[in-house]
């Protein structure tokens, strides 16, 4: 398969769209027999026939019994999203920046900031409206923190999605953060080395 | 001024002769970066990113001015390595928190540095602890700040304050070899940054009259507002264009709204926002935008009220702090069912406006204050001018600083921000009641006598009188003198004395009395005694003369008497005048509605009490909405009339639900915008058109200017005579409001929620044995009431004021009309 | 007509509705299994042991579930339309023996309702009958999908009856009646004598119109789901739908009898071995009912006309001409 025709999206007859090879259909009466009788000793449908036979005699079953047996999910995979914490301190990662609002292209993240007593930015509320939510990773990759995440957990049912989305909900449990369950998220927005980044000169 | 054309990045662009470059540039859409320049200001040359090549000259777009056929390039190498090397420069350690700064997505370094593409940092140098502050209602963190000096500029050239300077900043010097490495300009920058910090003047607190245009200009997250810091990020923000409410400046503001939070849905107001390149915004306007009337909804019982109320009243009471629709609808209903409208302050200044007009014959006041920042000799009589129209100051201010001009300010309270604006500026304090003379002394001083009417300068030459006076000059004299000198005799080594005849010029004192013209109107003002002289030396070179004139004269018992005197100062001087307006839209008001003197037995009252009371504050029988709930138009003290739209919904009932219920036909308020009478100078235009921007060449694209219309004169320009002997003596109280405070919508806003008592100078405080939170009992001829007294320290003199934004107090009953009213004041 | 005789038909009706009705069933979950496997997947796995209990669970469904009348249909035909499609179809078992007769206890017992000598004839009509069911249900259902299903299962089923009595006639032109039975024992003599040598055109056409008479794949147009929804059955629910769904089911075992029985020797000699060679041949012929569904792709209503009119038809004619002559001489 030759990519060239594809890259040329000025369509025209040259380009990209041709005609597949398609035989000229019968119109007579005796070319439709003819065809009839070419097609059914050609034996298509004892290959048909054939295949499925074999499937079966073969039994490769590729059926995964869901509730019972769980496929690996890749780490990249984008499920319900989680707010970590930071390693050393347990604060949270979230500096409420507002980026992932900015760039959520369905328009589903909202979060209440403050000053708090420390003349810090806090994070009051942090919510996702999962109803709105396509999954697309935006806020992830955006985050300067690493504080948002997708996490591994792509079973939603519940009585409402709300369920998932509340900040305390996202948030790592601090006894899991202590625990070393918190993990990082290779995903979108985890640090890829960049050789083009040069390091700022200190004077100190 | 000429119009000259000069080429800039080969475009040939029109501008003024002796224009700024940049602002040339800027007008023709050409972009040059540039940091710390404002444009009503000074340029500061702190920045030095608006370098371009002038006729092949390195120079400074901000301060360097276009001359005929001047060649301009924009971009060179080295230019190009200048400005590079200045973002740069701001770039190190500057914090990276742009993830909670305020400023984020509005910054002007974030802007620059994308701009210029700053993707790598060559210089770097010690950081130093600076920890942030808190001046109150400003929030100053060092740490973010570029020594752009912006603030220091508006805070002197605009505003008037004064209120910031740079202090040292300390740390350690930028490494010798970077001036070796480092374009030439950046490194001047970078020195001076190094060197300084900003400060306020009064130590650690910041004392000023609190507009927050600091915070407005500042390109970066350093001033901030302390109420909004945190709680949001710029790009959140619906920014409704609206004309702020409180006075009759109008500035064009928007209110930035964005959902309350995560639960509420609803809009609520973050902050101000103003084009600050072209209109400087008090603090109320910045700081009380809260004063919507919250939680409303459609009270039916309450409107069925209120149709009967207004079925059975006679009166409609009402302030001017509402839009000109409004106000037309007011006029409708008094057409239709005769009610008797009542507005006191806007009545008197229609009077005014009326009896100066059968003068000059023109409905309206020739200046504006956009014609004030453009004067170099401003006069201000008989306002209260930093709290009655804070922009009336700012062009004061601006015209004093920028325009090397001078100014004259006449009132009874000697004022520290007047004083402190610029040293060519004379406060003359008369006693109350003289404002009569202070317009004679203006026609005396100004007038032209050959054109006056006589009787004028008849009156006028009886305050003459010659006088003689011993003064004292500096006479040059010559004086020859013999001294004797040691001189080293070459040829034999010695030293000998010879004898030399040496003549002088020295500076002799020698009194002199001479007779000079004595002018009884100065001692009657208690003018200073130089005040002649002052004068002179104010006058050199002036060509723009202006005059503001304030609700003192409106309220005078002889106010038709100053409405005349007015007009004749604008008809034989040089002097523009510009009427300031008591509330936010009293032009308006008095434009609009016939307003009647006497009011009945059964009155409505319209954010004022009234038998039944319509109130926007809230309270009232029937809510009504606030000025930031409602979309229609405001005269402003330039003539113009600005939209303003709606940034917080309103649920309940509006005028025009009740005008429509009693049978005016209008689906909106803004159905009224086309229908605002055409032969008061407005046009029937309708609302949706009117627009409210700013151009890049700082043009006002807003609204439309009323137009001013032939008034018939009678050709009578007779004035009387003042009463030498009428000024209030001893104890005087003012009706005024204290800095930050216009009405009660000013005090509900969250950060400006104050308590109003009796306020007075620290000198006055001192001298009467009083202390701030006393309780006196204030009382005058109207009436008597028990106040707390509070500290203003932004006036002097014995003069106490009482406010009218707290409407727990009826400060207003102790005053028969005039401003000043004698008080006795005892505590109690 | 004596007592026993009737008890004993009662009997057998009873065991025939049972047993075919349970095999329709379990024909349903054999069906889903072969499917599956032939689709690399695992089929109904969750209820019982390997999903066997499914059956149950679909029954308990079908019986328990609302049955909806919806408000536009002729209510009347629209109610007997699944009665029709089921009773005709077990109806037909009733002159199909199923297995040579057996003694229990001494008593002789005849697997077959009613040995009558016009059985293939009887079965050949009430398949027939049967489809009223589809026409009837489908224009009475008030749905455009359900009446394109009815006017395509009219057309199908008259034109493959052409085609299925023509096919049988050549092999019961050589037999000489029209009793399954004595058809059966025509071929008693063993592999040899079996009808589809001797008729193997007649064989393959009598096998094509099976599966144009129970409208399976590749002839599945009556209710083809991809283009008609379920055609016929779309308004339909619960238990009225699954007497279409029995019927289908009876339907394609019972035709898998009758091929076995007509062609390939039935149970022989009415021995055990045959008896069972017998179950093993219609078990082979439901299989293939469920192999080519897995295989074979749907073809147009215009296409199986064709087939039908064009193709099929001539041919069984010149079968049927061809063994006359072959009689004759």
């Amino acid at each position: 398969m030759h990519s060239e025709p594809l890259n040329d999206r000025n369509v025209s007859e040259q380009s990209a769209y041709y005609y597949v090879d398609i035989e000229e259909y019968p119109t007579t009466g005796w070319d439709k027999f003819k065809q009839v009788v070419k097609r059914t000793f050609r034996g298509e449908l004892f290959v048909g026939l054939w295949v499925v036979m074999r499937e079966m005699i073969k039994f490769d079953i590729h059926t995964v019994q869901y509730p019972k047996e769980k496929l690996p999910i890749g780490p990249r995979y984008r499920a319900v999203h989680k707010l970590l914490r930071l390693w050393e301190s347990g604060y949270e990662r979230c500096i409420g920046c507002g980026l992932c609002e900015k760039i959520c292209i369905s328009d589903c993240i909202r979060m209440d900031t403050k000053i708090d007593e420390n003349s810090r930015k806090e994070v009051t509320e942090y919510s996702i409206n999962l109803g709105r939510c396509i999954f697309c990773g935006y806020c992830a990759e955006v985050c300067p923190e690493l504080a948002i995440v997708h996490g591994q957990r792509y079973e939603n049912g519940s009585e409402q999605r709300a369920h998932f989305v509340i900040k305390d909900d996202m948030l790592t449990p601090l006894d899991f953060l202590t625990s070393g369950q918190q993990a990082e998220y290779p995903g979108f927005g985890s640090i890829t080395p960049n050789e083009s980044v040069t390091k700022t000169p200190l004077a100190y | 001024m000429n119009e000259i054309t000069i080429t800039i990045d080969g475009k040939q662009v029109q501008t003024q002769e002796g224009e700024y470059i940049l602002n040339a540039a800027r007008a023709n859409g050409i972009f040059i970066p540039a940091i710390c320049y404002l444009t009503r200001c000074s340029p500061t040359l702190a920045c030095r990113i608006c370098l371009v090549e002038a006729d092949g000259k390195q120079v400074y777009a901000c301060n360097a001015k276009a001359k005929e056929g001047m060649d301009i390039n924009t971009s060179t190498t080295t230019i190009e390595a200048e400005k590079r090397a200045i973002m740069e420069v701001y770039d190190v350690n500057h914090p990276l928190e742009c993830g909670v700064c305020d400023q984020s997505g509005e910054c002007e370094l974030q802007n620059y540095t994308l701009e210029i593409g700053v993707d790598k940092q060559t210089y770097s140098i010690a950081d130093t602890h600076k920890p942030a502050q808190d001046w109150g209602l400003i929030h100053y963190d060092p740490a973010l700040c570029i020594m752009c000096e912006r603030c220091i500029t508006v805070c002197k050239d605009m505003i008037g304050d004064a209120a910031l300077s740079t202090v040292a900043r300390g740390g350690e010097n930028i490494e010798a070899a970077f001036k070796e490495s480092m374009p030439k300009d950046a490194y001047a920058m970078w020195n001076k940054l190094n060197k300084s910090l900003i400060a306020p003047n009064a130590g650690d607190t910041l004392d000023c009259t609190n507009c927050g245009e600091c915070t407005a200009v500042c390109p970066v997250g350093a001033l901030v507002s302390s109420d909004y810091q945190y709680t949001s990020n710029a790009w959140e923000h619906t920014q409704i264009p609206a004309t702020c409410a409180h006075c009759s400046a109008g500035c064009q503001i928007s209110y930035d709204i964005k959902h309350t939070d995560i639960a509420n849905p609803d809009a609520k107001i973050y902050r101000v926002k103003n084009e600050w390149n072209y209109v400087s915004l008090c603090g109320a306007g910045r700081y009380g935008y809260d004063f919507e009337n919250r939680n409303v909804t459609k009270d039916t019982a309450a409107f069925d009220a209120a149709i009967v109320a207004f079925k059975g009243a006679d009166t409609i009471r009402f302030t001017s702090t509402i839009t000109n629709e409004e106000a037309m609808i007011l006029q409708r209903l008094k057409e239709k069912f005769g009610y008797r409208l009542i507005n006191d302050e806007a009545r008197v200044f229609k009077n005014f406006l009326g009896h100066y007009s059968g003068i000059t014959g023109e409905s309206l006041y020739r200046g504006s204050l956009k014609e004030v920042h453009e004067s170099d000799f401003v006069v201000s009589i008989g306002t209260a001018l930093k709290t009655d129209n804070p922009n009336a100051r700012f062009a004061m201010n601006n015209a004093l600083s920028m325009n090397k001009g001078a100014g004259l300010y006449f009132h009874p309270i000697n004022d520290p921000v007047i004083e402190d604006m610029s040293k060519n500026v004379t406060q003359i304090n008369y006693a109350p009641l003289r404002e009569e003379t202070a317009l004679y002394l203006m026609l005396d001083l100004f007038g032209d006598k050959s054109a006056m009417p006589s009787s004028v300068t008849d009156y006028l030459s009886t305050f003459h009188s010659l006088k003689t006076v011993t003064i004292e000059e500096t006479v040059d004299e010559k004086v020859t003198e013999t001294v004797t000198k040691k001189v080293l005799n070459e040829e034999t080594g010695l030293e000998e004395e010879v004898s030399e005849q040496v003549t002088k010029t020295v500076k002799k004192k020698v009194s002199k009395e001479v007779e000079v013209d004595s002018n009884r109107l100065l001692d009657l003002l208690n003018a200073p005694a130089n005040f002649t002289e002052t004068l002179t030396k104010y006058l050199a070179k002036k060509e723009k003369f202006s005059l503001m004139v304030g609700p003192d004269l409106y309220t005078h018992p002889h106010a038709a008497n100053c409405a005349r005197l007015v007009g004749l100062i604008e008809k034989y001087t040089a002097f523009d005048v510009t009427m300031i307006p008591n509330l936010a839209n009293t032009l308006g008001v008095a434009l609009i509605c016939d307003l009647d003197e006497s009011a009945g037995s059964n009155t409505i009252g319209y954010n004022t009490a009234g038998n039944f009371t319509l109130s926007a504050l809230g309270g009232g029988d029937l809510d009504m909405p606030a000025l930031n709930q409602q979309e229609g138009t405001l005269t402003s003290i330039d003539k113009r009339v600005n939209p303003t739209n709606v940034a917080l919904a309103f649920g309940g009932y509006v005028l025009n639900d009740i005008a429509s219920a009693l049978g005016l036909e209008a689906s909106l308020t803004v159905d009224y915008t086309s229908q605002l009478p055409v032969n008061a100078g407005f046009k029937a235009v309708e609302f949706d058109t009117l627009p409210n921007h700013y151009t890049n060449a700082g043009e006002e694209i807003r609204g439309y200017v009323l137009e001013s219309q032939r008034v018939e004169v009678s050709g009578d320009e007779s004035v009387q005579a003042f009463d030498e002997n009428s000024a209030l003596q001893g104890n005087v109280v003012y009706l005024a409001n204290p800095v930050l405070q216009f009405t009660s919508f000013t005090a509900v806003s969250h950060q400006l929620h104050e308590e109003g008592g009796l306020y007075a100078s620290t000198a006055f405080m001192s001298a009467n044995d009083l202390n701030a939170g006393d309780s006196v009992r204030v009382e005058t001829s109207h009436g008597e009431m028990v106040l707390p007294l509070v500290n203003d320290s932004k006036i002097n003199g014995d003069i106490t004021y009482l406010p009218t934004f707290d409407s727990k107090i009826n400060s207003s009953a102790l005053f028969g009309g005039y401003r000043f009213t004698t008080v006795s004041i005892q505590k109690v | 007509m004596d007592m026993a005789f009737i008890i004993e038909t009662i009997v057998k009706i009873v065991v025939i509705l049972l047993v075919f009705s349970a095999l329709a069933g379990l024909g349903t979950y054999f069906e889903r299994k072969v499917l599956a496997f032939m689709q690399r997947r695992l089929g109904p796995m969750h209820v019982g042991p390997f999903g066997l209990l499914q059956v149950a669970a679909d029954g308990i469904k079908l019986f328990t579930k609302e049955d909806i009348i919806p408000q536009n249909v002729v209510k009347p035909i629209f109610k007997i339309a699944p009665v029709i499609t089921a009773a005709t179809a077990f109806m037909a078992a009733a002159a199909i023996p199923f297995w040579p007769q057996f003694t229990v206890f001494g008593y002789t017992v005849h697997p077959i309702v009613a040995d009558v000598n016009i059985g293939i004839l009887y079965v050949l009509g009430m398949m027939a009958i049967g489809l009223y069911g589809p026409l009837l249900g489908g224009m009475a259902s008030a749905n455009k999908f359900s009446l394109i299903s009815a006017a395509r299962s009219a057309a199908v089923f008259i034109s493959y009856e052409v085609v299925s009595g023509l096919s049988l006639l050549a092999p019961l032109m050589m037999v000489g009646s029209l009793s399954l039975i004595d058809i059966n024992n025509y071929q008693a003599g063993g592999i040899g004598n079996w009808i589809v040598w001797s008729q193997p055109v007649a064989f393959i056409l009598f096998w094509i119109a099976a599966f144009a008479e129970t409208g399976r794949t590749p002839f599945h147009l009556i209710a083809n789901d991809h283009e008609i929804i379920d055609g016929f059955g779309t308004e339909y629910s619960g238990m009225r739908w699954g007497l279409f769904f029995i019927g289908e089911y009876a339907n394609m075992f019972f035709i898998s009898f009758v091929i076995a029985i007509i062609f390939l020797g039935g149970f022989g000699d009415g021995s055990i071995a045959g008896a069972f060679q017998l179950l093993l041949k219609v078990s082979f012929f439901f299989f293939f009912f469920l192999w080519t569904r897995a295989a074979w792709p749907d073809v147009r209503p215009d296409q199986l006309m064709w087939l039908c009119w064009k193709v099929l038809m001539p041919i069984a004619v010149i079968n049927v001409v061809i063994t006359g002559f072959v009689m004759m001489f």
